[in-house]
């Protein structure tokens, strides 16, 4: 009896100690102080396997196992070839993560190392964990969230900042992204510095169009051409010279390089973002996951990256469809954009309706892409793909009772990791159990307005 | 001036052909390239198709199912056509049942089988938004589809013309046109005109061994004792089927009195090709899927229908290439994994991989559409306005799917006609107009920056 209440009073001290640590740390970090890695499932194949096994190599073993089945990685949806062994610069950079996320799980309190080096899942660890198994990938995303939120209010920044960098659409980051072929130039037109200061001269111009409309204000660009030339001749790819003529197979660094200076010149110089560029990547990404931010490098019509919150940081909201998912210390909120009541129905089907037939213009056939749909969709109502994806369910359920004024058809055509051909990191769309790609929309039934 | 005699002051001109100078009368290509049977349009009815295109396809077909007797009852009853390209749609896999229809129902598969077989074929197009995801519904289709074909009549005809010339023997039929004398058959008048006896025709045609322990009210002997009797005709076996209300009896209909009528015509099999087969696992439960699967089952391999006793009817299913997955588990717990795996590999005879289509393809792809509307017999190449370089442009920019190679054609061919002085298509031409939003295909779609969103903020009613 005196062991059993020595017990609980230690568990509780060790509880109070955890609780104690956090308030103690309650600074916030610096958002640029975040581990490298975009996955929060991560922290679930951890918790994983430190909740099965101590010894660290048994502990890589078990992450780098459940890393491959559950896909997580770079190749995310692109079939993986689960026969063959990981090579040793893959092994390196598994174990490179690994530290990452062990050290963010610390400061979170999911994990504790003994002095023996010895990993160990805490009271918050073992929480989150049954989370996991019993409340599902979304549930868990949210409480890592909060922990994230807790720590660096990061999410509260980079929402803040996209209202703040374009108030013309609210909060919509473009970063544009034209290759010379789709700038009208062949590549075997390129070949010395004059054509690559051509495809520069006409990229600026098609920037500046860009921001003008898509942030009301056009920002005079042309300085940057002689800025990034520079750069590409201190690092040898190009002569000095206007007609000499590069080594073509330099051809793909030089437009990467290209690519980059533009990226970090819209972050930096137009959106005024005080961070690093990867910092950015790194909270945008685990955003999108939490479905508070959404990216998009997929948007029909539009080359390049799109980003814009789902979300606002505020005191108070007059509206039902924002659920609120933190609260600050000053007394605002991280509301959610969720549409989740059943009134939202008749607007989210117009809606995709809407984009179907625009979409279909293009497409010109009865089924379209459905992600290509969801982008349109999500975008128009400033909704997440998880608010998506559930809309969508709830609809499709309607139309199979026949209870909808227009017939929904979902249907499953290859999957992106079935064919080696493409290669696209897209979050897949599920309805009723089942991945589905293509969408077909019949109108005819209910006479719906198009 | 009187206005009866007043004159417009410009004067109608004769329109000349734009696309004469293409050595063309019209262009070729569909600007919308889906299959719709319906239309007489041959651009889209599917009646334009390069065989060579899908030889290797066919020629699967051919060998493991058309070609093997009907009377060996190991020849394979449930094949599958899967498309094995990365994108599902437009890769002509509708245009290729239509011609495989086509090749089937022109000689009934005499030619093709060298006299083993006399087979029809129908086809079922399962509709998208899950209307046919019972059993009962796709029976209905493959119904509908044996009458929209035709067979009914053909078998009605076939009948009488066996009978006439056992009864009188010296009656000549007169060389015709194979549909003209079908309907000559098929009408009372007709026989009153020609002086054959009504009674005697019908009494002979009933006694065939095939026709016996029918119900009485099978059309065949619809209006037997009644004073002013007709030949039944096609809307009798329709009126029948309509009257047929429970599931079980249209099974027995379809798979034991039509096979056993189909038979008293001399044909000794039927195939059914299933088109979008997706379009009814797609809306199925687990338990639906399980029932259907067993069903299909029943009808084809085990059940009590003369059809599944003698393997009369055999089934095609056009599958995209995630359908496999869908339905693998029905298949396996229904049985029908045993006698017709799905998920064995592709070089299996029941299983036909569906490719892409490849450079030369898409050559002899143009090239069919171009021969069908061209003014000489003989033009300066095939594919001429288009030289070689230019439709391997076209099909490159279209990711080798047929339907949009077509598309891109129509809208090149469309440019080229309004340019003064062109009369040659090449490389260069493609490139220079890829952008044009018609020929991209990608014309007037919204773009992000018309798109309207909502404003969050608004939205809450924040004041900032």
């Amino acid at each position: 009896m005196i062991i059993k209440i020595f017990i609980i009073i230690s568990i509780r001290k060790t509880i109070f100690l955890e609780k104690l640590r956090m308030l103690e740390t309650k600074k916030i970090k610096s958002i640029t102080s975040v581990r490298k890695f975009y996955f929060l499932d991560y922290f679930y194949i951890l918790l994983l396997s430190v909740d099965r096994f101590w010894k660290m190599e048994e502990i890589f073993e078990s992450f780098k196992i459940l890393k491959q089945l559950y896909q997580l990685g770079e190749s995310k949806y692109k079939k993986l070839t689960s026969e063959s062994m990981p090579t040793k610069k893959q092994l390196d950079r598994y174990r490179y993560t690994l530290e990452q996320v062990i050290e963010e799980a610390k400061e979170y309190y999911l994990i504790s190392e003994e002095k023996n080096g010895k990993l160990e899942l805490t009271k918050s660890g073992i929480d989150l964990l049954k989370i996991a198994e019993t409340k599902g990938n979304r549930e868990f995303n949210l409480e890592i969230f909060r922990l994230m939120e807790n720590q660096y209010e990061a999410f509260k920044y980079i929402i803040n900042f996209a209202y703040e960098a374009n108030k013309h659409k609210p909060g919509l980051l473009i970063f544009p992204n034209y290759s010379p072929s789709q700038m009208g130039i062949a590549r075997k037109s390129i070949k010395c510095k004059d054509d690559i200061i051509q495809y520069l001269n006409s990229l600026v111009q098609r920037l500046e169009y860009d921001l003008e409309k898509f942030i009301g204000r056009r920002p005079n660009l042309v300085s940057h051409t002689n800025k990034i030339v520079n750069r590409l001749e201190n690092s040898e790819l190009l002569g000095k010279n206007k007609k000499d003529i590069f080594n073509p197979r330099d051809y793909n660094k030089i437009i990467k390089r290209i690519r980059d200076y533009w990226l970090a010149v819209f972050l930096k110089d137009i959106y005024h973002y005080e961070f690093s560029a990867s910092s950015f990547d790194f909270w945008i990404y685990r955003g999108k996951q939490i479905g508070i931010i959404q990216v998009s490098e997929f948007f029909p019509n539009f080359s390049g990256r799109i980003v814009y919150p789902t979300s606002i940081i505020s005191e108070k909201v007059n509206d039902p469809d924002f659920e609120s998912l933190y609260e600050y210390d000053n007394g605002q909120s991280l509301f959610v954009h969720s549409l989740m009541e059943h009134q939202n129905d008749e607007k989210f089907v117009d809606t995709l309706v809407k984009y179907y037939f625009d979409l279909r213009k293009s497409y010109r056939g009865y089924f379209i892409n459905l992600l290509a749909l969801r982008e349109l969709v999500c975008y128009s109502l400033k909704i997440s793909d998880y608010v998506f994806e559930k809309l969508l369910n709830e609809v499709y359920k309607l139309n199979i009772l026949g209870k909808l004024k227009i017939k929904i058809s979902l249907e499953v055509d290859r999957l992106p990791e079935e064919t080696k051909a493409i290669y696209l990191k897209r979050e897949p769309v599920i309805v009723d159990g089942q991945v589905r790609n293509i969408i077909g929309i019949d109108v005819t039934k209910g006479g719906r307005k198009r | 001036m009187n206005k009866l005699l007043k004159k417009p002051k410009l004067k109608i001109t004769k329109s000349h052909n734009r696309y004469g100078k293409f050595d063309l009368s019209e262009n070729p290509f569909p600007s919308e390239p889906t299959v719709n049977r319906e239309s007489s349009d041959p651009r889209i009815n599917g009646n334009i198709f390069e065989g060579k295109i899908r030889q290797k396809e066919y020629e699967k077909i051919r060998d493991n199912f058309l070609m093997i007797s009907q009377s060996d009852l190991n020849h394979y009853r449930l094949g599958y056509i899967i498309d094995s390209s990365y994108i599902g749609r437009g890769n002509g896999k509708s245009a290729f049942l239509g011609y495989l229809q086509h090749l089937i129902n022109s000689e009934f598969c005499l030619d093709i089988s060298k006299e083993k077989n006399k087979c029809f074929a129908v086809s079922i197009y399962p509709e998208p938004g899950g209307r046919t995801k019972s059993f009962q519904s796709f029976i209905d289709s493959i119904f509908f589809s044996i009458c929209n074909t035709g067979i009914i009549d053909i078998c009605l005809a076939t009948q009488r013309l066996e009978a006439i010339q056992n009864i009188y023997p010296n009656f000549e039929i007169k060389d015709k046109d194979n549909e003209l004398l079908i309907k000559e058959l098929n009408s009372d008048e007709w026989l009153k005109w020609e002086g054959l006896d009504f009674n005697k025709l019908r009494n002979y045609i009933l006694e065939s061994d095939y026709l016996q322990g029918f119900p009485s009210d099978f059309p065949l002997f619809k209006n037997r004792r009644m004073l002013f009797e007709n030949w039944p005709s096609l809307s009798d076996f329709k009126q029948y089927y309509f009257d047929l209300k429970k599931t079980t009896d249209k099974l027995t209909f379809i798979f034991t009195h039509l096979v056993n009528f189909f038979q008293s015509a001399n044909f000794n099999g039927g195939y059914i090709l299933v088109d979008d087969f997706e379009r009814i696992p797609d809306f199925q439960s687990t338990r639906q899927k399980k029932d259907f699967a067993l069903e299909l089952r029943s009808v084809l391999f085990d059940g009590f229908y003369e059809s599944a006793k003698l393997g009369f009817f055999n089934c095609i299913l056009v599958l995209h290439a995630g359908v496999p997955r869908l339905i693998a588990e029905a298949w396996l717990e229904s049985g029908l994994e045993q006698r017709s795996p799905i998920g064995s590999h592709s070089d299996t005879a029941h299983i036909i991989p569906f490719e892409k289509l490849t450079k030369e393809n898409a050559l002899l792809l143009l090239g069919c559409y171009l021969a069908k509307f061209r003014l000489k017999s003989q033009a300066e190449s095939v594919t001429y306005p288009f030289d070689e370089k230019s439709i391997l442009k076209i099909a490159e920019y279209s990711e080798f799917n047929a339907a949009k190679i077509l598309r891109m054609a129509y809208y090149i061919l469309e440019k080229a006609a309004s340019q003064e002085g062109l009369t040659k298509i090449d490389e260069k031409f493609i490139i220079e107009n890829r952008a044009d939003p018609m020929i991209s295909g990608r014309e007037s779609t919204s773009s992000i920056e018309d798109l309207d969103s909502i404003d969050l903020k608004k939205k809450a009613k924040i004041k900032e």
